[in-house]
């Protein structure tokens, strides 16, 4: 048998190439194995009809920690971001849009056709989304301390972050503090009069989530994202070539610094030896044997899964069981004969303009908490909110001349159906989020050349997400930071020796931030000397 | 809050906090009713110093120089005091007993966010006899202790669904109890008394008002109530509805809030019921709260009574140290 490696990396999403690279700088030649013919997770770009690509899953990105973009000069490797001017177009069926342009003062303006009042106080809800994204975002770098007995790297860590914490001084520190838990639908009401706009802002709680805008904790989330982008309704940047460029960008770099990636080559079990990860046997029965094991797949497939159960205490394992990853998400890409017209742009001179960045469906809080209402019982919402891109407006690499793809995410379609299945339920859920679109595009059915629905079952047996949840488990407030996926196991660390998590499971583990990936790299690294 | 949204777990808690004659987390009885806890101590008070006066609104707090001085009555009446302790909401205490240039914009701003938004009712029934429950048919013991309906998680999630959009459950979630079957005093021989705690009824309704809903209310629950026992319209003497408005009216308690404020995370702990003044004290001076509106909350548990008065004493140098 070959000798053993340093290193074998389990799954190639974007956190485990982001944990390959670091690990490669340092010399440690890891062999990543994805199961899938293309590296990239979650965030692929994927021909599905003749001529037409989208990022067939995640299509708008993270965005990337700033030190990772750098550390790895994924530029350099050939990533290019497309940023939108305008970050999100929600229209509501009175007719009447709100336009939000990146720039605060003109998204303002826009607001002011809504509410006087609203426009100053989008403005000051941005610079209070800053003012804490900036030290949440501190927390997002940082490995979730021990709570019985935080070590003294721990303790100053937090105490810088601490400090930057008090920093905003006694009131907006417990403003803070006071928010997180908080139902985003509250939160958006203490600053915001106009439905819609609450409604967009506080779409960024819910996202990806099983969670209502009622729902206590929902704040945390959006919170949580600020750190990534204060923009209140988030970003609108798209990788030229799709999502699978960044995620191929990350390979490339990857490999440069050293990291072999093989895919096709699925893990079927991890093996242990004396408690300690000894390697992994690939489907087909191939046995490659390490000295450690990372996963960036899920915690329930990695440890549930691909683990012997017997080596993991009982308790840890029922603990994992009760892990929350049963996603709500859905997709719906269409191939399109040409840009659809929404009523509420047909008075606006540039309105193709405004479909370049998100489009969301969502034109009021209730309309949120509703959708969400159906997905509760196990059914998909009848009007769901949806987050949509058409990328192909600012890359033409994606559709054939004057054509264009319309990537469409769905909320909330339960992994777990009450009636029938999601092969029996899969029209029927492409046709009800087509149904919806068409109350505020009419023309687009006419223009549909091909679709592809990507169901939660699909998310769970195509891209390998456990539950269909797209960030590889709830982000709640008892799986976030310290809890995720368990308490006193948040350190990328897990009961067996040598055995690691790099995922979206781990913390922080929300959207293409690559942070969870950088962070198992760093404690990796710390066991090895 | 529905049964699935988050945080509800602590609520659960909250209602295991209290023990009543070393029987840990139950919600007991008193004989004459809950008013009977309040009586006994009322009297236990008087017995150690304090006059209770009856029928004595308070109109407004007096403050001078940042420091609370004494109440006023709605009679005109003035009372001077070295300390104010307040045991109403904040609401009442800082938006209608005192004029708000005495308090700090940013405490006000946070007062006036302070959410109350009360979601339960209650039907009290006169019965000529017993319920008879399909399910358990006759009397028995099934009956002395807490009848709840609440089949199932959903049927409660969806009670809560209509709340969501401001309509009262058409299917409620019911607490019933027949105190009349442990405490005979509380109606005449052989009759009975049924008190049903309701959820869910949000204060603010998206049609119409409390005054104009609440026999369509009442009738809801009975109607509820009727599908587990059938007998229950044929044996009615007499009904009270008391609607989220009415809890307001009749009790001060604002937007009919049963424990003066949510207990939604955000209104917890450091930060009820307001961040940065958890501890029973106020911006101004002398002037202390003391009732369920802070730390650790609603309930007839006396656990806000007892801590601020702890506080009060440390102020007046008058506590154990
Ligand atoms: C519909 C949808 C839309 C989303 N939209 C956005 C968005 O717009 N913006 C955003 O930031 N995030 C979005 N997300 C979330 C984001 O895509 C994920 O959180 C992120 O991609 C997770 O990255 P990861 O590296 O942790 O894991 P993944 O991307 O899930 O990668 C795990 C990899 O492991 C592989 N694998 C699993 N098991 C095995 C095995 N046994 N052997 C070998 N390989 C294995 C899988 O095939 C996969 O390639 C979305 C998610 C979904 C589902
Ligand atoms: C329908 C309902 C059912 C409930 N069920 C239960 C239960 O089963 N078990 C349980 O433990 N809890 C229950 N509760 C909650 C419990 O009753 C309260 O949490 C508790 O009574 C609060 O006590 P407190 O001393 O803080 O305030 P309160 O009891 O609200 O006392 C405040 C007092 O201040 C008086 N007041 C108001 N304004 C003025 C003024 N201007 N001047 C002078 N006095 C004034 C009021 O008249 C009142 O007497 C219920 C409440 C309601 C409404």
């Amino acid at each position: 048998m070959a000798a053993a490696r340093e290193i074998v990396i389990l799954g190639a999403g974007h956190n485990a190439l982001v944990a390959a690279f670091y690990l490669a700088q340092k010399g440690l030649k890891p062999l990543v194995l994805e199961r899938r013919a293309m590296a990239g997770g979650a965030a692929v770009t994927e021909e599905f009809h003749p001529g037409f690509r989208c990022s067939t899953v995640a299509h708008a990105g993270g965005p990337p920690l700033p030190s990772i973009v750098r550390d790895m000069q994924l530029s350099k490797h050939g990533l290019e971001t497309l940023e939108s001017p305008v970050r999100l177009f929600a229209p509501s069926l009175d007719g009447r849009a709100l336009v939000l342009m990146t720039d605060p003062i003109a998204a303002s303006k826009q607001i002011e056709q809504f509410s006087k009042k609203d426009a100053g106080k989008y403005v000051e809800l941005h610079k209070a989304l800053k003012r804490t994204g900036a030290i949440l975002s501190e927390l997002l770098t940082l490995t979730p301390p021990v709570i019985e007995k935080p070590s003294n790297e721990d303790l100053w860590k937090l105490f810088k972050v601490g400090r930057k914490f008090r920093g905003l001084g006694k009131k907006e520190m417990m403003r803070v503090l006071r928010w997180g838990p908080m139902a985003v639908a509250d939160f958006v009401a203490e600053f915001l009069e106009t439905d819609l706009l609450r409604a967009a802002v506080a779409a960024r709680g819910i996202y990806g989530a099983a969670m209502g805008p009622w729902s206590a904790g929902s704040t945390a989330l959006l919170l949580l994202r600020a750190a990534s982008d204060p923009y209140p309704v988030g970003n609108s940047a798209f990788p030229r070539g799709g999502m699978g460029a960044l995620t191929s960008a990350m390979a490339a770099a990857a490999r440069q610094a050293g990291a072999e990636i093989r895919t096709g080559a699925e893990v079927e079990s991890i093996l242990v030896k004396n408690g300690a990860a000894a390697g992994v046997v690939l489907r087909g029965g191939e046995e490659i044997p390490a000295k450690r094991v990372v996963s960036g797949a899920d915690p329930q497939r990695t440890l549930l899964g691909l683990l012997d159960p017997v080596h993991l205490p009982p308790s840890f394992a029922v603990k994992l069981q009760h892990y929350r990853s049963n996603g709500t998400a859905a997709k719906l890409n269409l191939a399109l004969d040409g840009l659809p017209a929404f009523t509420a742009l047909r008075n606006v001179s540039d309105g193709n303009a405004a479909l370049a960045g998100r489009i969301q469906i969502g034109p009021g809080i209730d309309y949120l908490e509703r959708a969400f209402d159906d997905s509760k019982y196990g059914d998909f919402s009848r009007a769901p909110y949806l987050d949509i891109s058409i990328p192909s407006i600012l890359d033409n690499s994606l559709a054939p001349a004057g054509k264009h793809v319309m990537s469409i995410y769905m909320q909330f379609a339960p992994y777990r159906l009450r009636q029938g299945d999601w092969t029996q339920q899969r029209d029927a859920l492409a046709d009800t989020i087509i149904k919806t679109l068409a109350a505020y595009a009419p023309d687009l059915p006419g223009k549909i050349l091909a679709r592809q629905i990507i169901t939660p079952k699909d998310l769970e047996t195509t891209y390998g997400l456990t539950g269909g949840h797209p960030f590889h488990g709830e982000l709640a407030l008892d799986q976030i930071f310290t809890m995720r996926p368990q308490l006193g196991w948040a350190r990328y660390r897990t009961p067996v020796k040598g055995l690691f998590l790099c995922g979206s499971g781990t913390h922080p583990g929300n959207g293409i931030t690559g942070a969870s990936g950088a962070n198992a790299a760093r404690e990796i690294l710390k066991d090895l000397r | 809050m529905g049964v699935r949204s988050p945080g509800t777990a602590y609520v659960l808690l909250h209602h295991y906090m209290g023990e009543i004659d070393g029987a840990f987390r139950s919600w007991g009885f008193s004989r004459g009713g809950t008013g009977a806890i309040s009586n006994a101590i009322g009297a236990a008070a008087r017995e150690a110093g304090v006059e209770i006066r009856m029928q004595a609104p308070v109109a407004r707090i007096l403050v001078k120089n940042g420091a609370a001085q004494g109440v006023v009555l709605e009679t005109d009446e003035e009372i001077r005091a070295d300390a104010v302790s307040s045991s109403v909401d904040p609401n009442l205490t800082f938006l209608k007993f005192i004029e708000s240039r005495e308090l700090p914009d940013d405490f006000l701003e946070e007062v006036r966010r302070y959410k109350y938004r009360g979601s339960s009712g209650k039907v009290n029934l006169a019965l000529d006899a017993l319920p008879d429950f399909k399910c358990l048919p006759g009397p028995g013991r099934h009956l002395r202790g807490a009848i709840s309906i609440s089949p199932s998680t959903e049927y409660m999630e969806r009670a809560y669904d209509q709340a969501k959009y401001g309509e009262f459950s058409h299917r409620p979630y019911i607490d019933i109890v027949i105190p009349s079957l442990t405490d005979p005093s509380v109606a005449p021989p052989g009759k009975h008394v049924m008190s049903c705690f309701v959820q869910y009824a949000p204060y603010k309704l998206s049609k119409g008002t409390w005054d104009e809903q609440r026999e369509a209310f009442g009738s809801a629950v009975i109607e509820t109530i009727s599908e587990y026992a059938p007998n229950l319209k044929s044996i009615i003497v007499g009904k009270q509805v008391v609607t989220p408005l009415d809890i307001e009216r009749q009790t001060g308690l604002t937007e009919g809030n049963i424990f003066q404020g949510e207990l939604s995370l955000e209104q917890l702990f450091f930060l009820r019921p307001v961040a940065g003044w958890a501890r029973y004290r106020t911006p101004i001076r002398k002037l202390y709260m003391c009732g369920s509106a802070t730390h650790p909350g609603g309930g007839v548990m006396g656990a806000p009574g007892r801590l601020a008065a702890l506080e009060i004493l440390k102020d007046t140098g008058k506590g154990k140290h």
